[in-house]
């Protein structure tokens, strides 16, 4: 069989068998383990098309229809290339994963007694403890882009916080695709355990380097002990040949929090799997998120919470602005299982459309099985509200501003819940570009 | 200052006013009371350039300008400032930016560079006293989780700021306790000015023992069906609105 006559399913079976004639002793290993029957998993599931239910709006085909490098090295990119996408301002640690795999040389990272950071591959070398959590939450029996990520977790990036113990840095994971020479296709898994009472912050960002066609297919997998909390950002903000895909399974005990706010703006196709597990009392999950496609962009939203047991607390709120021919797709499950009594669930999805060519495809879906709980949910599109824009503009404000200001006001309610202040000015400062805004409007510097 | 024409306006085909005519001078205040649905807020919003109301007719003169030629914002920019019944609340933009792009735009308007920030500071300081905004509010989203008293009181900080030669005040009364109407009348009457009209739209006599008008006119069902001094805000606040329907039925009649 010649490669241009190979699916890439195929072609991802071959470079798993060449992944594993690398492995020598360690194909062994429980974790190696795990990947091989997540790559059998993958090959029943096979890539997910427009019949599947979840898919139905998001049509990978044509970006499956082409090859991609899924075994890429990681010795291309330089210092200079990561300073190109650092966030201005920010401080804490960076981790720099080139086509799936850990830079040491690049990444910065802060020491700190009690918080772990450290690449995935090595985690797999040292037998670190943390990996016993790896798969255990991300189930990959019924989802092909985490079973093909799982099988493919080459490296990545581990995190573990100790008992009591507040990271104080934020850690930023900058995932970067070399896509200088050829398709590429990555699939880095990230693995944050927080212990009891323990804290962190956890940005992640998206970058291709190159004109070729980029894949970043994300596993991240979190354990959010008791008490402890776990603030995660996330920017997508690539190209226009990006494809993003990302698996992320968060499992919380009691009393912990998960606080997620995902912010997409550019791209080709994003599609975000979200879910969190509330297995134990007093647990608080934040959903929080912003797209923004435009031109062609099509952006995917899919978010699982799952309240297991009873007094756990969950708020969802996704807004779109939709331009041109961009998509968005919000589907929000929230599971209310039937010992979690005093469940308070809260989910909102707001978008607003700019022109007639763009879309979005919203469900709300709750499943609701114990009898005392407060859950609500609410989906709202259309256009911009007519009485706001009449009131900046009998404030001398002319339309065109009058309607960039209300946009970035309804976008900025999303990004000032960033947990990480620079990532957060970041994310103003694309937000005005995007929508033509005058930068002068937005810095509250003044105020002091 | 502002002419008002035999104005007639509808809504989807259904007629609010029907031929309104007043004339405004300089440094006059205008009050005009009417029960609900007479028209008056319709008025207040044709005036500040709302696109909802089909013109039928008439016409309304500004400073020598056709008004109802203008876009909302030109008007802004010419003079008129509305203060809303409801004012938006702009979750995300704060007052301080929100009132440096209004007064920016209008400097811009007449051919002026922007403000230095620290005099739009040392500005916004000096008049925030008119109405007893404090910093935190100022620095607050616009409107947003403000009380019902904050938001009229952010309305008349913003026409202190923004410096109109006429101000609208739809109802900037409904809603207040005597304690927030006491510190909005206060902020408006510092703002009384020989160059300065005001137009007063209330429901309620109160507002008026409070900001004194020089002329009353009662609207009703789309008409003004008397015009008076102020004493005759009195004599309505003691027949009750029912008297200015009988008028109105002799008029008709």
């Amino acid at each position: 069989m010649s490669a241009s006559t190979m699916t890439l399913q195929e072609k991802l079976h071959l470079d798993f068998g060449l992944f594993e004639q690398q492995l020598n002793g360690q194909s062994k290993s429980s974790v190696h383990q795990i990947r091989k029957a997540a790559m059998e998993r993958f090959a029943v599931l096979g890539f997910p098309t427009i019949r599947h239910e979840e898919w139905k709006y998001t049509n990978i085909m044509p970006i499956v229809a082409h090859e991609f490098h899924a075994l890429p090295t990681a010795t291309h990119i330089t210092a200079t290339d990561v300073d190109s996408f650092r966030i201005s301002g920010f401080s804490g640690s960076l981790v720099v994963v080139e086509n799936g795999l850990f830079r040491a040389d690049l990444s910065i990272i802060h020491p700190q007694e009690g918080v772990e950071v450290l690449s995935f591959a090595d985690a797999i070398a040292k037998q670190h403890s943390a990996l016993e959590h790896f798969s255990a939450h991300a189930k990959f029996d019924h989802e092909a882009l985490l079973a093909l990520n799982t099988a493919f977790a080459r490296d990545g990036v581990v995190v573990q916080v100790a008992r009591n113990v507040s990271a104080e840095q934020p850690i930023h994971v900058m995932y970067i695709n070399d896509a200088r020479a050829q398709n590429v296709m990555s699939n880095p898994r990230a693995l944050v355990v927080v212990n009891e009472s323990a804290q962190v912050t956890v940005i992640e960002t998206f970058h291709t380097i190159g004109t070729e066609r980029s894949w970043f297919n994300l596993g991240f997998e979190a354990v959010v002990a008791p008490n402890a909390v776990l603030s995660h950002d996330r920017l997508q903000d690539d190209k226009a040949q990006t494809t993003i895909t990302t698996s992320t399974s968060v499992a919380q005990d009691r009393d912990s929090k998960y606080h997620s706010v995902c912010v997409a703006l550019q791209g080709g196709l994003v599609r975000n799997n979200l879910s969190s597990a509330l297995k134990g009392k007093g647990g608080h999950a934040d959903f929080i998120g912003l797209y923004m496609p435009t031109g062609k962009t099509l952006i995917d939203n899919h978010t699982v919470v799952d309240h297991a047991v009873a007094h756990c607390t969950s708020n969802e709120l996704y807004k779109g602005i939709l331009d041109e021919r961009g998509t968005g797709v919000f589907n929000g499950k929230i599971f209310v299982r039937k010992d979690a009594q005093k469940t308070q669930a809260y989910q909102s999805n707001r978008n607003i459309l700019l022109s007639n060519t763009a879309t979005i495809n919203t469900k709300p879906q709750l499943e609701i099985f114990a009898d005392d709980v407060k859950c609500s949910h609410g989906a709202t599109s259309g256009q911009l509200d007519e009485t706001s824009l009449f009131y900046l503009r009998a404030r001398g404000i002319g339309k065109e501003k009058a309607r960039a200001l209300l946009l970035y006001a309804f976008a900025e309610e999303i990004v000032q819940q960033c947990a990480n202040a620079a990532l957060q000015a970041h994310i103003e400062h694309r937000v005005a570009e995007l929508l033509h805004q005058e930068q002068e409007l937005l810095t509250d510097s003044d105020n002091d | 200052m502002l002419t008002i024409n035999n104005l007639q306006a509808s809504v989807e085909g259904k007629e609010i006013l029907k031929g309104i005519s007043l004339d405004i001078k300089a440094g006059e205040v205008h009050a005009i009371m009417g029960p609900n649905g007479s028209g008056k807020s319709t008025l207040a919003s044709i005036l500040a350039g709302r696109e909802d109301y089909e013109i039928t007719g008439g016409s309304v003169e500004f400073q020598g300008k056709d008004l109802l030629e203008m876009a909302p914002e030109e008007r802004a920019n010419e003079g008129v400032f509305l203060a809303f019944q409801y004012p938006v609340e702009i979750p995300g933009v704060s007052n301080t930016n929100f009132l440096r792009a209004a007064v920016n735009e209008k400097r811009k308007y007449q051919g002026l560079e922007p403000l230095e920030s620290k005099d739009f500071l040392k500005m916004m300081r000096e008049r925030m006293k008119i109405v007893e905004m404090d910093q935190a509010m100022v620095s607050r989203s616009v409107n947003e989780g403000f009380s019902g008293g904050e938001k009229k009181r952010n309305e008349i900080f913003q026409m202190a700021m923004l410096e109109p030669s006429l101000a609208v005040l739809d109802e900037t009364d409904s809603g207040l306790d005597i304690d927030a109407l006491k510190i909005v009348a206060n902020g408006v009457n510092q703002l009384r000015s020989p160059e300065r009209s005001f137009v007063v739209i209330t429901h309620y006599q109160r507002l008026l023992d409070h900001i004194v008008p020089d002329y009353v006119h009662v609207l009703y069902k789309g008409r003004i069906v008397k015009s008076g001094g102020k004493e005759l805000a009195l004599e309505l606040e003691e027949k009750g609105y029912d008297w200015v329907k009988e008028l109105d039925v002799e008029e008709v009649a």
